[in-house]
């Protein structure tokens, strides 16, 4: 079973919480989904819509295909018309006015059932539900067992309603509709999937960050980094998390930076334009040695660009940004469950190693949402890297040389020592200094880290056939079109695989060399218009891929964008 | 209890002969051994341009010089990690009217409790010599159109920080060590945005606003009767921006500051705070289906 669903509508219709309500069904009747929402940057009307893709496999993923359509909209009933697959069904509510009617389409009574069985138009979520769950011939009791597990913390009543709405609608329809659906879930019992855990990247970022004992976080709202700092404001009191939004994205690298100084583990959320004002204080954390994490949330650019939708197109940016030249690590998670991953390892490298951490996400990673397992934090451990022993110490000097260029940190408020840094080229103990002979030291003191770092960092994984003709090259968030198309193609005799990134800067190389030299051509695909990160594999290892895919439309890459992209090539 | 060679600079003093921020720089040590706080709360956070070398020429002292413009959110971070600290900005004309001004006007608006020191002599010393936000109508320097000079007024800081929301609001002069240690003092004591507006010539840079010039236009406040708990007077006196230069503290209140409204540790500091991982774990567990 493989069904992509599409609710589309105005802004501020609902389409949200008609896409929660699907979603949370599929998960507790145990199927994987995967949902991403593509939406334009307004408040009310427009068109928007929500894509969610239910699976008996693990999903990461959405596809061009779509087997149901739930239109709140007259512009949602035509302009997703030409991605109905054969046998598809589109439904609207009957008050939108619409007249070409073909087999596929369906107009039901939604709003009307929800608000005279419901007393509420807001519960034409549950019948749009009803209407989906019916013409797939879904088993009524699983949706109500789901139903009732959805709405029980709300009480008896808002279940019973729900239930009543969803029911109404899915005995009218199966009275009704018409059509066809070459979907026919009857004997359905419930699905493989134990992953009850749905989760999109920020929040996972954001949970992660609070794992990792994030103290402090100020930040700019901008779109589509937005919900992870609302996130952690939401939390801050029940863990004491300072936070503060800011005059600009300049005040928020600076105010973090500040806190690191004395003592808090720190991060800013922003997406590329918000980066943009920040790249002095990078250059000042890096200069100063003070650990922070960055997160940037990519949208298209340059300027406003796109902003709502999404592309990988900052990575050269981020990792040259500001005067200088100085360690940094880059970051990339390809997926909610990464994300987690990433933002706790983000801080531990962070302090470990004194330097600025980036997070690279963007539109893709930030908004969509897939159903994981539960994530145990217990085994969460923070690395504060190195600190100077307790007690008093007049000989403390915060940039002491030492073979790793790591110096124990001291805070202000210890008690015997003094902490003092600069922007400037300074001495071991933090006063500035011109001297020729010490800013030679102080600059190959940043660059004795980058081998450990390179070390503490993961390599990328290889996904498919080791020794396949073809690989493709993919970095973040692009992993789950590239893997599905990889399998595809595998299952149709094709011989190729993927090389993966997470941990793109700086780069480990040993196995990008073993994968070009094993595989006749290297395929970079990426979701921008140079092939960035390809552009940074040939800086540091001298080799070129082959050819290049790239999207830079906005819109979510496809494993059948990918494999077209192929064919065209005659790759496949 | 501090003595002054706890305070001996690390480094030889580069400002010029006769420089305005020599009274400022004497007047801070006097202002931190009359207060005996111990010297490992303290924190000297600087911006860039000469006012902002003083953290190299006071010794056994926390700081953080960092960027042009940008002391002001840097000490912000440093003061909510930790509101143990005292954290005191020097900041310049230069660094915090121009390209710092917007952060200026918000901390005040948020009454962030630090105090910040501008060194203000009216013109970009260390770039030798352009003119500044604060530099008068009509001043001529080499960036400055000829004629007429600059051809706009200069930026109010006082009178800006009282509208804004500051709570504590004074100018000082370098050529005034007494009045000018009790300013620091209360500035750096007020719980709340504090602002000392400190005059202070440039020797070789500014011909128009020199020792003499100041010496002969300000006059005291205090000593003329000020209500200082009256804003509108207060904006009165800070409005007198021209030929004749108020000296002393222009506004003072009281109002929550902005550590008050976060949600930051009961007891310690967010340093030594940790997140408990049984509550993330819940909220986990809670957002499962």
């Amino acid at each position: 079973m493989d069904i992509s669903f599409n609710i589309g509508g105005e802004a501020g219709q609902g389409i949200d919480t008609i896409g929660d309500l699907l979603t949370q069904v599929f998960v507790q009747a145990g199927f994987y989904t995967f949902t991403i929402k593509d939406f334009e940057s307004r408040i009310r009307g427009g068109y928007n819509f929500t894509q969610i893709r239910v699976s008996d496999r693990p999903v990461h993923t959405s596809v061009d295909q779509i087997d149901m359509i739930i239109a709140l909209s007259r512009d949602a009933v035509v302009n997703q018309r030409e991605r109905l697959a054969d046998g598809g069904v589109i439904i609207f509510d009957d008050s939108v006015e619409f007249d070409d009617l073909e087999a596929c389409h369906y107009p039901a009574p939604l709003e009307k059932i929800a608000k005279e069985v419901g007393g509420d138009a807001r519960m034409m979520n549950a019948a749009a539900l009803g209407a989906v769950l019916s013409i797939l011939n879904f088993p009524f009791a699983l949706a109500q067992e789901a139903l009732t597990g959805i709405f029980e913390r709300k009480g008896e009543k808002i279940v019973a309603s729900n239930v009543n709405v969803a029911k109404t609608l899915y005995d009218k329809t199966k009275e009704n509709f018409t059509g066809t659906c070459k979907y026919n879930l009857e004997t359905l019992e419930s699905g493989p999937s134990k992953d009850k855990l749905l989760i999109t990247g920020n929040r996972a970022l954001a949970l992660g960050a609070i794992a990792a004992n994030l103290k402090w976080i100020s930040s700019y709202p901008m779109s589509p980094s937005t919900s992870l700092f609302q996130d952690v404001i939401s939390y801050s009191q029940q863990f004491k998390i300072g936070a503060l939004q800011t005059e600009d994205e300049i005040s928020s690298l600076a105010m973090a930076i500040g806190a690191s100084y004395a003592g808090a583990r720190s991060m800013v959320t922003t997406s590329g334009g918000g980066f943009s004002l920040m790249v002095e204080a990078l250059g000042f954390a890096a200069m100063a040695e003070v650990p922070v994490v960055i997160y940037n949330a990519q949208r298209p650019g340059p300027s406003t660009g796109l902003p709502t939708r999404t592309e990988q197109a900052d990575l050269l940016f981020m990792g040259f940004a500001s005067q200088g030249e100085f360690p940094r690590i880059m970051l990339a998670p390809k997926d909610p469950l990464e994300s987690f991953d990433v933002a706790t390892r983000a801080f531990n490298l962070a302090e470990k190693y004194q330097v600025p951490v980036m997070i690279l996400g963007d539109q893709y990673l930030a908004d969509s949402v897939m159903n994981v397992p539960r994530i145990d934090v217990s085994t969460i451990t923070v690395d504060r890297g190195k600190l100077a022993k307790p007690g008093s110490n007049p000989e403390y000097k915060r940039y002491l040389f030492i073979d790793d260029g790591v110096s124990p940190r001291a805070f202000p408020g210890d008690e015997g020592k003094t902490v003092v840094s600069a922007g400037n080229v300074h001495r071991e103990d933090g006063h500035i200094t011109e001297d020729a002979n010490i800013r030679n030291l102080m600059v190959q003191k940043f660059m004795n880290k980058i081998p450990k770092i390179l070390a503490d960092l993961n390599p990328p994984q290889l996904y498919g056939d080791k020794t396949a003709e073809t690989t493709l090259m993919t970095w973040g968030s692009t992993w789950g079109a590239a893997n599905e198309a990889v399998e595809i193609l595998a299952g149709r005799g094709k011989s190729i695989n993927q090389l993966h990134f997470c941990d793109i800067f700086p780069l480990r190389t040993e196995k990008l060399r073993d994968v070009f030299s094993k595989s006749k051509r290297v395929i970079a695909v990426e979701q921008n218009v140079t092939s960035q990160f390809a552009a940074l594999a040939r800086m540091e290892t001298g080799l070129g891929v082959s050819q290049h895919i790239n999207k830079y439309d906005g819109r979510a890459m496809t494993p059948g964008w990918i494999i077209g992209k192929l064919k065209e090539a005659g790759i496949v | 209890m501090i003595i002054p060679e706890m305070l001996e600079g690390p480094q030889k003093v580069t400002w010029c002969t006769g420089c305005g921020n020599f009274g400022i720089l004497a007047a801070l040590k006097k202002a931190i051994i009359e207060l005996d706080e111990p010297l490992h709360n303290i924190v000297l956070t600087s911006g860039i341009g000469c006012s902002s070398k003083i953290p190299h020429y006071v010794g056994g002292i926390n700081s953080l010089h960092t960027l042009h413009g940008r002391p002001i959110p840097f000490a912000t971070g440093v003061h909510l990690a930790n509101t143990d600290l005292k954290v005191i900005v020097h900041t310049g004309d230069g660094d915090c009217l121009a390209e710092g001004l917007g952060h200026f006007i918000h901390a005040a608006r948020r009454n962030v409790n630090l105090a910040v020191l501008i060194h203000n002599n009216g013109v970009n010393g260390l770039t030798k010599g352009q003119y500044s936000p604060s530099a008068p109508r009509g001043y001529i320097s080499n960036t400055s159109p000829p004629p007429p000079g600059a051809p706009m007024d200069p930026v109010n800081p006082t009178a800006l920080a009282i509208i804004a929301g500051a709570t504590y609001v004074a100018r000082g002069f370098s050529g005034d060590q007494k009045g000018l240690v009790v300013l620091m003092k209360e500035a750096i004591t007020h719980e709340g945005f504090a602002v000392v507006d400190i005059l202070q010539p440039c020797v070789t840079w500014n011909r128009q606003l020199t020792w003499k010039y100041y010496n002969e236009h300000t006059y005291s406040l205090q000593e003329n009767g000020h209500d200082v708990t009256n804003r509108f007077q207060a904006m009165e006196k800070a409005m007198e921006n021209g030929d004749r230069y108020p000296v002393g503290v222009f506004y003072r209140s009281s109002s929550p500051h902005l550590a008050a409204g976060l949600a930051l540790p009961e007891k310690g500091n967010l340093k030594n705070h940790t997140n408990d991982l049984k509550d993330v774990q819940k909220i986990i567990d809670d957002l499962m289906l």
